[in-house]
């Protein structure tokens, strides 16, 4: 049970329910407050400091993504305090990180917050700090690529790897500022716990983990066309964003976190497995084998037609138990249920299976 | 993730016995523990004491010590052929310069011995006297009861002597008022603060005072359970310890002690880190609220006091918390300062609370030279024009004059040094010790020990352009106290010698 009472947001009341934070009673009143580090499917930690507001009554700015709101609670998210903290913090940021000619943060195919977050500040031109934060060169796995020059140690994909898939491949290494992402032993990602699912890439906000198969320059050459569909993989029916580019599929991601069953989240076939889909030799057509025993095109109906006549074929020479049927662990619990109905109704046996079920 | 029977408390200990952190040692330490591996990694390599394996001799880079010559010392242990790190302070400023040999031993240079004040038994934790092995404040704590004992520590005015000057009673009373029975009390031994080792004679000369106060707080916050976190350079100081409970395990059968290393990390005296540490993980400070007391160590609400604290508890309950008030001169109590640096006699001095720094050093034998600058209460106070010599050394009055009293570890400085160059040496604590979570810190403070090198080589004041503005911000934006006062030095140097960061 939650109870509802006021709080005042710059200024105007706004309602509000015991146990929401700052961040979220602002988003519900269109009060944008910036953040990093935060990732609602995330405890919220409040590290990249971006979000601080005031709150009346505490001597220091608090992190709005963290901080709860109490009845008449006042909040300011506007002032020339938090003006100057979000300039010399952004500055700051920007000396420990990648610059284009710009002198903004750079861009990678995924996109860089902290470069829009640059834009509404000037310029303080901090000489670069040059932080010793390592990286892993000989990290070879296929998927995921780690830039730490434009890593904001927010610790987004280590908590996710940590707190949303229970993985606990990477980690905070080192202190100070040699601190960094790694894994044990540094070693590859594919020598650790990962299931390369990309979640990583997907909760950076700064773009500091890149996927290895996308174009580099994604943003750049423009928007891609975003087309909704269903993973085919498994049953799940995860909800996925094809990113298309002429007439390509240059990059899978989920929808936004809240939206769909899958809350954000894909797997490794989900998010990286899409070169199926261009492939040269993927089968788009049924097929049926001539007498030479080549392959040839067919229509759908003379394929079922094949198929029932050879099962049929078998069953009167051998009887019904001398088939058997398997479906496949990519079918939905319907399609599951009708491969059952085949086998007992049309063929008269019990041998039937899933290849997910052992 | 980790699961649910995981041994993570036991993770650091279990690095350090392996000899530190390598592919190898995590692995096992993972298959010992159940922690997820990249967790035993990540959290071995915050800790400068287990996280690269080897033998080499530490040398000591804290103030006192680079006044005594630490740089040409490393320099020769480097020229011999022989491995040397420079750490942080090791506590040992009034024995400067101080090392620790290949095989952790304490090693210093230096013809002095500490000095501390003659046995005095009106004061409240008097080193220099007996040892009482009577445990009578805890028998009579006990048959006061709770309320009473914590109203004679409201009465004494007794502030947290760590560097917060928190008034102790408010945490007890808090720790009382909690829903939750599974309460700790913690004692802070963490002492890393450069300048300080007023808690590391404390735990050597009168480690029973400082076991009575734990066992009084635990019998008054009705807990049995009592953890001691102590620096793991104190290696004398984790066995004398070791060595009290010992002797009083009659008088503290009810309570049960452990004794927790640290593993080399500055930021784990800050009291969330700390936890942090305890719980085997990066020492990291927590966001606050929830504090501590209300929901601490294993999430359960916890009493941390500094040993210097908790040792002044005995004495309250003795004589009365208004006797323990009027040691004190500006505010309560008697205190033990830290004096070392450009000074006769360096040692642990407990003189009435507010004394002036010229009471303090003629306690100390005198200034050597001709005094330009003190640091009153370790790197995080920064420095102060001699001028200020007749401040009131106390909680107040140095936060008023933009310093603080801070762990009062005391550093004098003559007219012989470079302002800047101490700066230098502050700023590279700062750098090195930053846990590395939150941007303001982690960048700021390498941003300006980048900065004043460069003005330390080029001799040009522009270095210093946006020090103001990254300094605000270090403070304004920084989660736990270090960040908030780790341009310090450099600002407070800037402030009162500007003669020092002129044109060169």
């Amino acid at each position: 049970m939650s109870d509802s009472f006021h709080i005042k947001l710059d200024g105007k009341s706004v309602s509000a329910s015991s146990g929401e934070t700052v961040f979220e009673v602002a988003k519900r009143e269109g009060v944008e407050i910036p953040t990093l580090c935060h990732d609602t499917r995330l405890e919220p930690v409040g590290a990249c400091r971006v979000c601080l507001v005031e709150v009346a009554g505490q001597r220091r700015l608090q992190p709005g993504c963290a901080w709860v709101v109490t009845p008449d609670m006042e909040i300011q998210t506007q002032s020339d305090r938090i003006e100057r903290h979000r300039k010399v913090l952004y500055n700051l940021y920007k000396s420990d990180h990648d610059l284009d000619d710009a002198r903004l943060p750079l861009e990678t195919g995924n996109g860089n917050q902290l470069r829009e977050l640059c834009q509404t500040v000037p310029d303080m031109n901090l000489a670069p700090v040059e932080a010793p934060r390592s990286d892993r060169p000989m990290d070879d796995n296929p998927y995921i690529q780690f830039e730490p020059d434009l890593c904001i140690l927010c610790a987004r994909c280590t908590r996710y790897c940590d707190e949303v898939e229970a993985v606990n491949a990477i980690t905070l290494s080192n202190r100070g500022s040699a601190t960094t992402i790694a894994t044990a032993g540094q070693r590859s990602l594919i020598d650790t716990t990962c299931e390369l699912c990309g979640g990583c890439i997907d909760t950076c906000p700064t773009g500091a983990l890149i996927e290895k198969k996308a174009p580099k320059n994604l943003v750049q050459l423009g928007g891609t066309e975003s087309v909704r569909s269903t993973c085919n993989f498994c049953g799940v029916g995860c909800q996925l964003n094809l990113h298309v580019q002429n007439e390509r599929v240059v990059k899978v991601t989920s929808p936004e976190p809240g939206e769909t069953l899958n809350d954000g989240n894909l797997c490794v076939k989900g998010r990286f497995a899409y070169d199926f889909i261009h492939h040269k030799d993927r089968i788009t057509e049924p097929l049926i084998r001539d007498a030479n025993g080549d392959l040839q095109p067919a229509t759908w109906e003379e394929a079922i037609a094949a198929t029932s006549a050879g099962l049929n074929r078998v069953r009167e020479k051998y009887g019904s138990d001398a088939l058997g049927f398997i479906s496949s662990s990519r079918c939905t619990g319907e399609e599951n249920y009708l491969m059952q109905k085949v086998a007992r109704a049309a063929f008269g046996t019990n041998n039937v299976h899933q290849c997910a079920a052992t | 993730m980790q699961k649910p029977d995981a041994q993570r408390e036991k993770i650091l200990d279990l690095l350090e016995h392996a000899g530190g952190v390598t592919e190898e040692s995590v692995r096992q330490v993972s298959e010992d523990t159940g922690v997820p591996e990249a967790d035993i990694w990540g959290t071995g390599k915050f800790y400068s004491l287990i996280d690269t394996p080897g033998k080499r001799t530490r040398v000591c880079d804290g103030l006192s010590c680079q006044l005594a010559g630490a740089d040409e010392l490393a320099a020769s242990i480097t020229d011999s052929g022989k491995a040397c790190e420079r750490v942080s302070c090791l506590g040992q400023c009034d024995l400067a310069i101080a090392t620790l040999t290949e095989e952790m031993e304490l090693k210093t240079y230096t013809k002095k011995e500490t000095s501390i004040t003659p046995d005095d038994p009106e004061l409240a934790i008097n080193l220099a006297g007996p040892v009482d092995l009577s445990y009578s404040a805890l028998k009579k704590s006990i048959s006061m009861g709770a309320e009473a004992v914590i109203k004679e520590i409201e009465v004494s005015g007794l502030q947290g002597r760590g560097g917060a000057g928190f008034p102790a009673h408010i945490k007890w009373k808090a720790l009382r008022s909690q829903n939750e029975t599974e309460r700790y009390v913690i004692c802070n031994a963490d002492e890393a603060e450069p300048g300080t080792f007023k808690d590391r004679e404390t735990i050597l000369r009168q480690p029973h005072k400082m076991l009575e106060g734990l066992a009084i707080a635990a019998a008054m916050i009705e807990t049995s359970e009592i953890y001691i976190y102590i620096r793991g350079e104190y290696g004398n100081e984790y066995d004398s310890i070791n060595r009290a409970i010992e002797e009083a395990q009659t008088q503290l059968a009810q309570f049960n002690f452990t004794v927790v290393r640290g593993h080399g990390a500055y930021i784990c005296g800050e009291e969330t880190a700390l936890l942090e540490s305890l719980e085997g993980k990066r020492g990291m400070p927590r966001l606050k609220p929830p504090f501590p007391t209300e929901a601490g160590f294993r999430g359960k609400p916890s009493l941390i006091h500094n040993v210097e604290t908790i040792a002044c508890v005995p004495s309250i309950i003795h004589r009365g918390g208004q006797h323990f008030k009027d040691l004190g001169r500006t505010e309560a109590g008697s205190k033990l300062y830290c004096i070392s640096g450009h000074i006769e006699s360096p040692g642990v001095y407990e003189l009435p609370l507010g004394v002036t720094l010229d009471e303090l050093v003629e306690a100390a034998g005198g200034y050597t030279g001709t005094p330009l600058a003190f640091s009153p209460g370790g790197a995080s106070s920064g420095f102060l024009p001699i001028s200020m010599r007749a401040l009131p050394l106390d909680y107040k009055n140095l936060a008023e004059a933009g310093s603080m009293m801070g762990s009062s570890g005391v550093v004098v400085l003559n007219d012989t040094v470079d302002m800047a160059q101490a700066a230098g040496w502050q700023l590279e604590f700062f750098e090195r010790e930053s846990c590395g979570q939150c941007a303001p810190c982690r960048i700021g403070s390498r941003y300006l020990r980048r900065q004043n090198d460069a003005y330390l080589k080029l001799g040009d004041p522009i270095a210093f352009e946006h020090a103001d503005d990254v300094a605000w911000e270090m403070e304004e934006g920084s989660i736990c106290g270090l960040g908030m006062v780790a341009a310090k030095p450099l600002d407070s140097a800037r402030k009162h010698f500007p003669d020092h960061f002129k044109t060169k």
